[in-house]
């Protein structure tokens, strides 16, 4: 939507990243365990049969998420795919809100017409998304070029997967991003499986960051299971988009521990492989490095649980109160009138 | 003050003036900027307003419209151009899947002004691959308003109208129209609303409907039909979606007989349409069948000359389907 401002504004984010350190790896902490809990629960609630369709649970990939969405500010954009669902709750967006979206309410921000885990918030400039793979990747880019039009200095962080970076629109978006040295963050959750389709049946490569070479950008290879290294890089690469650099593609090299979606019981993967990622947990190993520190005691971290499960809790009653739309309403929004 | 120019120059005049007008519009496509566009129809453009407003783009018609897209939804009003509507197909699934369906799947939470600017047609002997005219395929989408002028002076209003739109058009130019399209063009600002169809010529015996290249040959037709003492209607269907029933219908039921001419393909083409709510509509108001004249369904124009002129709808196919209609 429009801007009517020319100059974008650095808020300052000092509540939400802390002003040390310390205060910063307990706020990425936190926001790690709200991801999990929030995806977790989206998961339960789908098995439970309250809401219909399908969920593209993210459980194992939260760090490649929060260490790159956190320190956005508000205009800038998130362009999401299947499986970024938590990207509106890192963004801000009230949980209340996310999970209406999963039910389908008129309190969804696209009052039930997109699917349950293809949530977007305008407000807070997170692409409702399609469910062409790679197709915010596209719309995002050229929200990259609007940005640099207006001369803004917000970002764009998009994100998709291994199997996207096969995808033609995929080389069109980097390589125009890359021509024009647009504000965007390229994200490729690498989860080893695109669907069903491993890795070596992808592509060639076994770094996808080496197609960043191809487009004139940096490309780095990330263990997207460590929040702080994913943080740094994003926030290096943050820097350049904002500094006019240009783009830089993170790959994030990560795992889902669950099917493609709920109704995929990912029988093509074997269960050492499987076993062998959840021991790399991010949320469990960045706890354990914060309680090593001694920045988080059992108490605080019960007090985060239970304080985010009150939360979820409260967020799931205001979705189930919510009405459906109602039939009558199936036409409206097709055109601006 | 209005002087006569021809389709390509009111087209070189509505983008230039509306450049200035408003700063939130830019044109990007494929040789655009520093050609001038292959038929020079956006010429001096990058002289005049310089790289930041006029974007020569990679080879690529996905990014060129999904770029169009992500900028409209910053504010901007760009207008991307697909240099021959035979190249449209890569730009399918953001037409398709985005521009359509953003603002539906948001419910109105975004939104793509853009306009997409499209050559098509037969004309030159230019072959299978830079003749088709696919407008049909983008009027079975809803959210997308699609429009083919015929006149210079609908060019310039239409896309000045188009650009203002909120909603995302697709604008065809009949490269044939290009040059052979001259009349009177205002100087300064107006637009010519989207959506209204426009009786071009008057009659009681029957009523062509049609648009495009196809509407100067079914004037043509009219007229030596008028000679044997048939008076067709001509009806240009000048927006094809949203479509103008209401003009299409008075006509209809004024002539009782509806005669659909169009240089695209017979099957699934816009006549199959227009019949199906004749059909429904103005069932009772009917004397005789909804015929069409069309191109064959035959996959694209073949490059032989002899077979190119098979291909085509010319004034001799529409006297003929005037006739036949008005001895039913």
């Amino acid at each position: 939507m429009a801007s009517k401002t020319n100059r974008a504004v650095m808020e300052p984010e000092v509540e939400k990243n802390g002003t040390s350190s310390n205060e910063l790896h307990l706020n990425l902490y936190k926001m790690l365990v709200k991801c999990r809990m929030c995806d977790e629960k989206a998961r339960i609630l789908f098995r439970q049969g309250k809401y219909k369709g399908n969920f593209y649970s993210g459980v194992g990939q939260e760090a490649t998420s929060v260490g790159t969405a956190f320190s956005l500010k508000k205009d800038d954009w998130i362009a999401p795919s299947h499986r970024d669902w938590t990207s509106n709750v890192i963004k801000g967006a009230p949980l209340k809100f996310c999970f209406a979206q999963l039910f389908a309410k008129t309190t969804s921000p696209d009052r039930g017409r997109s699917s349950p885990a293809h949530m977007g918030y305008p407000e807070l400039h997170v692409i409702t998304p399609a469910s062409s793979i790679a197709g915010q990747l596209n719309i995002g880019t050229g929200v990259a070029l609007g940005i640099k039009k207006l001369r803004r200095n917000d970002v764009v962080v998009s994100y998709f997967g291994d199997g996207a970076t096969s995808f033609g629109g995929f080389h069109e978006a980097l390589n125009f991003a890359g021509v024009h040295k647009l504000p965007i963050i390229y994200v490729c959750q690498n989860n080893l499986w695109a669907e069903s389709v491993p890795l070596r049946l992808q592509t060639a490569l076994t770094n996808l960051s080496d197609r960043a070479k191809a487009y004139g950008f940096p490309g780095v290879s990330l263990d997207g299971n460590n929040v702080l290294e994913v943080y740094d890089a994003a926030q290096k690469a943050i820097a350049r988009a904002r500094g006019g650099q240009g783009p830089t593609l993170l790959e994030c090299k990560t795992y889902r521990w669950y099917g493609h979606s709920e109704i995929d019981p990912a029988k093509y993967r074997v269960k050492e492989e499987v076993d062998a990622w959840k021991k790399k947990d991010p949320v469990a190993t960045f706890e354990k490095q914060l309680i090593e520190k001694k920045l988080l005691t059992d108490a605080k971290k019960k007090q985060i649980a239970d304080e985010i499960t009150q939360e979820i809790n409260e967020a799931v009653e205001f979705a189930e109160q919510s009405p459906y739309p109602d039939a009558s309403e199936l036409a409206d929004h097709i055109w601006a009138q | 003050m209005a002087r006569t120019i021809n389709m390509l120059e009111a087209i070189n005049e509505a983008l230039s003036q509306e450049m200035e007008r408003d700063e939130r519009v830019f044109i990007l496509g494929e040789d655009i900027g520093l050609s001038g566009g292959v038929f020079k129809v956006t010429d001096g453009l990058l002289d005049k307003f310089g790289e930041a407003r006029v974007l020569d783009t990679p080879l690529a018609e996905g990014i060129i419209i999904a770029a169009a897209i992500g900028s409209s939804m910053m504010g901007l009003r760009p207008v991307p151009e697909i240099q021959f509507a035979d190249f449209i197909t890569p730009a399918v699934e953001q037409i398709v899947q985005q521009a359509s369906k953003l603002r539906y799947r948001s419910a109105g939470g975004y939104s793509c002004p853009v306009t997409i600017r499209v050559c098509c047609g037969a004309g030159g002997g230019s072959g299978l691959y830079h003749s088709q005219e696919n407008a049909t395929w983008f009027v079975h989408e809803p959210g997308l308003k699609v429009v083919m002028p015929s006149t210079a002076y609908d060019a310039k209003g239409m896309l000045l109208a188009a650009i203002r739109d909120p909603d995302p058009v697709i604008f065809f130019e009949h490269k044939s129209l290009y040059r052979q399209a001259k009349n009177e063009v205002p100087e300064g600002d107006y637009t010519v609303p989207i959506g209204p169809a426009v009786v071009r010529r008057e009659g009681r015996d029957l009523t062509i409907l049609t648009y495009g290249f196809m509407t100067q040959k079914s004037l043509d037709a009219a007229e030596q039909m008028a000679r044997k003492g048939v008076e067709a209607e001509v009806v240009e269907i000048r927006t094809l979606a949203p479509i103008d029933k209401s003009t299409i219908l008075d006509s209809v039921r004024k002539t009782s007989k509806a005669l659909i001419v169009h240089e695209d393909k017979k099957t699934m083409g816009y006549g199959a349409e227009l019949a199906a709510i004749l059909s429904e509509e103005a069932f009772d108001d009917l004397d005789g069948p909804i015929m069409r004249v069309t191109g064959p369904d035959v996959p694209a124009i073949p490059f032989s000359p002899n077979l190119d002129k098979a291909w085509q709808v010319n004034t001799e196919k529409i006297v003929a389907g005037i006739e036949k209609l008005a001895a039913y």
